[in-house]
């Protein structure tokens, strides 16, 4: 909503112009300050004068020769370009020395034979508007020789202010003064109404109003002896300022009114209304309306049309149909200003792409109780610079009644919602301030609420309206004191996990959750069931929500090695979507936590000597490990192909025996999907089974006897997992403090291989002695043999 | 080798005075000793000063052909001049030791502004940092914190927080809508993190203070200040006697914990429907402390605009089963990528969702 201060001030007198006080009242009021724009005159020494002669040029037939009386009793020649002007016009004049917007500077000059002293300004040459066709035609009776800066009400200053949603009252001149008002505690004005002339006789245009659940109320008034024409500058740099282009004065009107009061209205030529009829209704499917900007729009029974004899002839509150505009040619005006449904704007205007400052207005919901007014006040102004009459009957269908809502509120509530200042005698003044009627009664304040405030309906309403106008600045800052909280088990292991994964090198990527289909199959045997789909997507092809955070995160790898990022490590926690029922609330999708991570090129730490190593599923094997120490719960890693996974680099992940996600290598196949050409470790894991509450770890004694150290290595045949022979040989013995493998040697893929085991044998109560630590050694080695594992050799034994 | 010339003279002196000649031995050793400039000259020097064939091992051999009378004052003397020298070796090896340290340690000296080995870290998306921060501090004032469903029924999204049926943010050009369930259980994703609090309440009786960070979601096409999936963090507190005051002030502490102990804030009406009275939240503008027209951060405003906040719309409380006469409660939320944007000179939010390294290397916290 934008304000000029000049305009402003017809409706009240401000205890100051200070633009940094105004603004301060504007935001504190609720009404934030969005832009303060400085109006000035873009020009020097513009001054006021009369066209008395014009004459043609000697020697030039594309201009002429004026005579202008600038007031000081002289006529000065000046020639002009223009045509749209005759003798006796009132102009704005740059005199000899002024300079123009763009440091354009007059001077006398001499144009073939011919002095010319200044020069006769269009519009856009005062930087006023956008018209250079012709040149500026002042109102009649403008003195002459008066600076032009003060006819054109310059400087100004413009407010352009955010008025919330819930304030239709707001959304016009006469009610921002009615806030300032309130805040400022003085007194505003509203134009008078009822001043123009009128003429006897009934109205000729019947109204009706067969769609009550759409149009509360319909006020109809008619004028006739219209001469359709230019506004006069006032009203056209009020417009200008307030961002609405001027048309024509009915035209120029409406939205004048709509400004000044926050009520749209509408003209229509009533010589254009088919039967002399109009009646409010639904549409019908397959109507269709010319509106009257040309578009032919087809209704639905949705949209509320004003129709006469030949139907539609108006989308209601919207936009005017083409077939009743106002033209050049009009002399009977039909002024209609009627309340609409919010919600039905609402819908409308939008399905039509229609937005506007009447939809604007309408959407927050205008005061039913000011059409008559708004009316009025149109009818009185139209005749006033256009002519003509006006109908002594004003048309007034109401299907709707409002009427002022009374609110009790007890000072009590004030102080428990805000705080011990607000006794009823200071609340009841507050609210007095708005207009409000209140009556207090002890500690009860009983509230008259006029229709123009829709949003105060309860005491929390009022409450707020004491809050606000009692300054927010006089509160003070207190805090509620006595209460405990905390991060949940769950939650500090979360950030445990993802400080561990940033203290491998790991950075957390944030991606958008949508993907398309073919990217939720990329991960999924025979294509991904179970989608949730978006209704109304951003891009059609990122109309899912996604089952896997791996793709977004291959789609970062590959961002950022083209470039030029040697290698990537990346992590996401995040949530995935299923179209089953959630196990936390089985109303909507289940939607659990994931953790997922991808990691391409050399990964961990390095020297000059040796750089790191690069990732491969091994490399995600690896972070499983790591994760599972982070959270002190066995995540076992079970061999598995999965889609989308290197066949022999895939492992489920398992938590007590339940799988929980996957890890492995990227396959091929599908890093060339991605545009990759590296190995790419990839794991993605459910987070809730890992970050469960796990009993707190127990202290194990710390050994106070030597260990021994021995390594066999053993012959291992396919299908034997590491995990299998670690097991077996380990359960074995039974002094194994550890059993760590720490070679595989497999001269191709499914031959048998050597696994080397690196052992550590401790006794809690005693050094071990030779013969014990033999007998440990065959009882593993036979153990091994049971799994078809050979002995290819022990490593010498080693003492601590 | 210094000493080689010297030891025979000392021989023949200590067949005939016994005093002047091993006073004689002391003094070549000694000088031996001292001109020995390296580790392995000296264990030279040492094996021929007081080693098995050295003129003081003869000398101690030898005890045995003087007068039993003699013998313990030669022993005597003798061991006291083989301690002499053993001494001056062990001082001069204690030397020769220490530069030959210094010399190792000078060879091995290495460029420290040189990374010959790196540890690599990673990060947390700065997105991240903003949300463990602001809970951290949160949880300092006695705060738990909620987490929600972003696949929301629609109801919580809305009515639950007291939004007209007719409001705008229903329209499908505002809230993302999801193809799922019964159509009277209209699925959404959320379009702010306010319905945790709906659901925390439902779920927990009152006093109530939690912060509740995660996504929201609206239709909005991606660009320098959009995002279609952005980060919120939701606060609310409920207990008996919560006041305006006690919002203005929990949130002031936020602000001073969170942009520096200087900073002020300040509330100006506004309009939400789930409060009632409503405020948006300024903070003191940090960088330039409302002193500068020209200052990039707050544009010479002096404040820079945080958050919406407000009292819980009585509504709220009775849609979830809470008597607004006895609780009263505050909430705010606030926009994570505001809170990084304005502290870390963040000009565009796409950059938060492109997961570019180049970025994400910035903030290593």
């Amino acid at each position: 909503m934008r304000v000029s201060l000049q305009w402003l001030r017809d409706y009240i007198d401000l205890p100051t112009t200070e633009v940094d006080e105004l603004t301060r009242a504007f935001d504190y009021l609720g009404h934030a300050v969005e832009s303060v724009e400085e109006i000035t005159a873009d020009w020097t020494d513009v001054v006021v004068g009369k066209v008395e002669r014009i004459e043609a040029h000697p020697d030039a037939d594309k201009v002429r020769v004026t005579h202008v009386d600038l007031g000081d009793g002289e006529l000065h020649q000046i020639i002009c370009g223009a045509w749209n002007f005759a003798e006796g016009a009132i102009v704005p004049v740059a005199v000899p020395g002024s300079v123009l917007a763009g440091g354009f500077e007059i001077g006398r000059r001499n144009i073939r034979g011919v002095e010319s002293h200044g020069m006769i300004c269009s519009e856009r040459e005062l930087g006023l508007g956008e018209l250079h066709e012709g040149i500026m035609v002042l109102d009649p009776g403008t003195p002459l020789g008066l600076p032009f800066a003060g006819v054109a009400r310059l400087p100004d200053i413009v407010f352009d202010l955010e008025v919330t949603n819930n304030r239709p009252d707001v959304m016009g001149m006469v009610g921002v003064a009615r806030e300032l008002a309130a805040w400022f505690g003085i007194d505003y004005r509203i134009p008078p109404v009822g001043v123009g002339p009128t003429a006897d006789g009934p109205a000729s245009i019947s109204i009706s109003i067969s769609a009550p659940d759409g149009c509360n109320r319909f006020v109809a008034r008619e004028i006739r002896g219209v001469t359709i024409g230019e506004s006069p500058l006032w009203l056209r740099e009020r417009l200008r300022r307030s961002g609405v282009r001027a048309i024509s004065n009915v035209v120029d009107v409406t939205n004048y009114v709509m400004l000044e009061l926050g009520h749209p209205l509408h003209a229509f030529d009533a010589e254009r209304i088919a039967g002399g009829r109009l009646d409010v209704r639904w549409a019908a499917a397959g109507e269709v309306l010319t509106t009257l900007d040309g578009s032919e729009r087809a209704l639905t029974p949705e949209d509320l049309v004003i129709v006469d004899d030949e139907g539609p002839t108006s989308l209601a509150a919207v936009m005017g149909g083409a077939r009743s505009e106002v033209a050049a040619d009009t002399s009977h005006v039909l002024m209609e200003a009627a309340s609409w449904h919010p919600a039905t704007v609402m819908h409308t205007s939008r399905r039509h792409d229609l937005r506007s400052e009447a939809s604007a207005r309408f959407e927050r919901g205008v005061d039913p109780n000011l059409a008559p007014l708004a009316n009025a006040r149109a009818c009185d102004l139209l005749v006033e610079i256009s002519g003509g009459t006006i109908g002594a009957e004003t048309v007034d269908v109401i299907a709707n009644s409002f009427e002022p809502l009374v609110v009790t509120l007890e000072a009590s509530e004030v102080r428990r919602i805000l705080d011990e200042r607000f006794t009823a005698e200071r609340s009841s003044e507050l609210l007095g301030r708005l207009g409000l009627d209140v009556h207090t009664t002890g500690d009860v304040l009983t509230v008259t609420v006029p229709t123009n405030r829709p949003d105060l309906t309860r005491p929390a309403d009022l409450i707020e309206e004491i809050a606000r106008l009692s300054d927010y600045d006089t509160f003070g800052e207190t805090l509620p004191t006595g209460q405990a909280g905390g991060l949940t088990d769950g939650q500090r292991r979360t950030r445990r996990v993802h400080e561990a994964l940033r203290g491998m090198g790991l950075f957390q990527a944030m991606n958008l959750p949508f993907v398309s289909q073919e990217e939720l199959d990329a991960f999924t045997e025979g294509g991904a069931d179970r989608v949730v789909t978006v209704r109304n997507p951003l891009r059609e092809d990122q109309g899912k929500l996604r089952q896997r955070l791996l793709p977004a995160l291959l789609r970062n790898v590959r961002d950022n090695l083209n470039r030029g990022a040697g290698s990537v490590a990346l992590f996401e926690s995040g949530r995935v979507f299923y179209s089953e029922p959630w196990s936390e609330d089985s109303r909507v999708p289940a939607q659990p936590e994931r953790l997922a991570v991808v990691v391409a090129g050399p990964f961990g730490a390095r020297s000059f000597e040796q750089d790191a190593q690069p990732a491969n599923g091994a490399t995600a094997l690896a972070v499983v490990q790591a994760i599972s120490r982070v959270v002190g719960r066995p995540l076992q890693r079970v061999p598995e192909a999965h889609p989308g996974l290197h066949p022999g680099r895939s492992a489920t992940v398992m938590v007590d025996g339940k799988a929980v996600g996957i890890a492995g290598e990227l396959h091929p196949a599908a890093a060339a999907q991605f545009d990759i050409d590296t190995r790419v470790g990839v794991l993605e894991i459910d987070l809730e089974p890992v970050i469960a509450p796990a009993p707190p770890a127990q202290m194990q004694p710390v050994p106070t006897y030597p260990h021994v150290d021995f390594d066999l290595s053993f012959d291992v045949p396919p299908g034997v997992l590491a995990r299998d022979l670690l097991e077996a040989t380990t359960a074995a013995g039974t002094l194994v403090e550890s059993a760590n493998l720490f070679d595989e040697y497999r001269p191709e893929a499914s031959a048998r291989r050597s696994l080397a085991v690196r052992y550590r044998l401790r006794a809690e109560d005693r050094t071990l002695d030779s013969d014990e630590i033999a007998g440990e050694r065959e009882r593993m080695i036979a153990a091994a043999a049971g799994l078809g594992a050979s002995l290819r050799g022990a490593g010498g034994e080693e003492d601590s | 080798m210094t000493g080689t010339g010297d030891a025979p003279a000392a021989t023949t002196n200590l067949t005939g005075s016994m005093d002047p000649s091993l006073d004689e031995l002391r003094a070549s050793a000694a000088a031996a000793v001292a001109a020995a400039d390296s580790l392995d000259v000296l264990t030279a020097v040492e094996t021929e000063v007081v080693g098995r064939e050295s003129a003081i091992a003869r000398a101690r051999r030898g005890l045995g052909s003087l007068p039993a009378e003699a013998r313990a004052e030669a022993g005597r003397t003798i061991n006291e001049a083989a301690v002499a020298i053993q001494a001056m070796i062990d001082e001069r090896r204690a030397l020769l030791d220490a530069a030959a340290e210094e010399r190792q340690l000078a060879a091995e000296a290495i460029d420290v502004t040189l990374d010959y080995r790196a540890i690599p870290t990673g990060g947390l998306h700065l997105i991240q940092q903003v949300i463990d921060e602001v809970s951290d501090i949160f949880i300092g004032l006695g705060y738990h914190v909620a987490e929600g469903p972003e696949a929301e029924l629609a109801w919580y999204n809305f009515d639950a927080l007291n939004t007209p049926p007719d409001h705008p943010g229903r329209l499908e050009s505002d809230t993302m809508y999801l193809d799922y369930g019964k159509p009277e259980d209209e699925m959404l994703l959320r379009a702010h993190t306010s319905p945790i609090q709906a659901r925390y309440m439902e779920a927990h009786d009152p006093p109530v203070y939690i912060v509740a960070p995660g996504r929201a979601y609206r239709n909005d096409t991606i660009d320098a200040t959009h995002l279609p999936v952005f980060f919120q963090i939701e606060g609310l507190a409920v207990d008996e006697n919560i006041t305006f005051s006690d919002l203005k002030g929990t949130l002031a502490e936020f602000a001073r914990q969170y942009f520096g102990p200087k900073t002020t804030v300040r509330m100006r009406p506004h309009y939400f429907p789930f409060t009632e009275p409503s405020a948006e939240l300024d903070v003191s503008c940090f960088n330039c402390d409302g002193g500068s027209l020209s200052c990039r951060v707050c544009k010479g405003s002096g404040w820079l605009e945080m958050l919406g906040c407000g009292m819980v719309d009585p509504n709220v409380f009775e849609a979830v089963g809470y008597d607004p006469e006895t609780v009263t409660g505050f909430a705010f939320g606030m926009g994570v990528e505001r809170l990084a944007q304005v502290r870390h000179g963040v000009d565009n939010m796409r950059i938060f969702i492109e997961n570019d390294l180049r970025f994400l290397q910035q903030f290593p916290g």
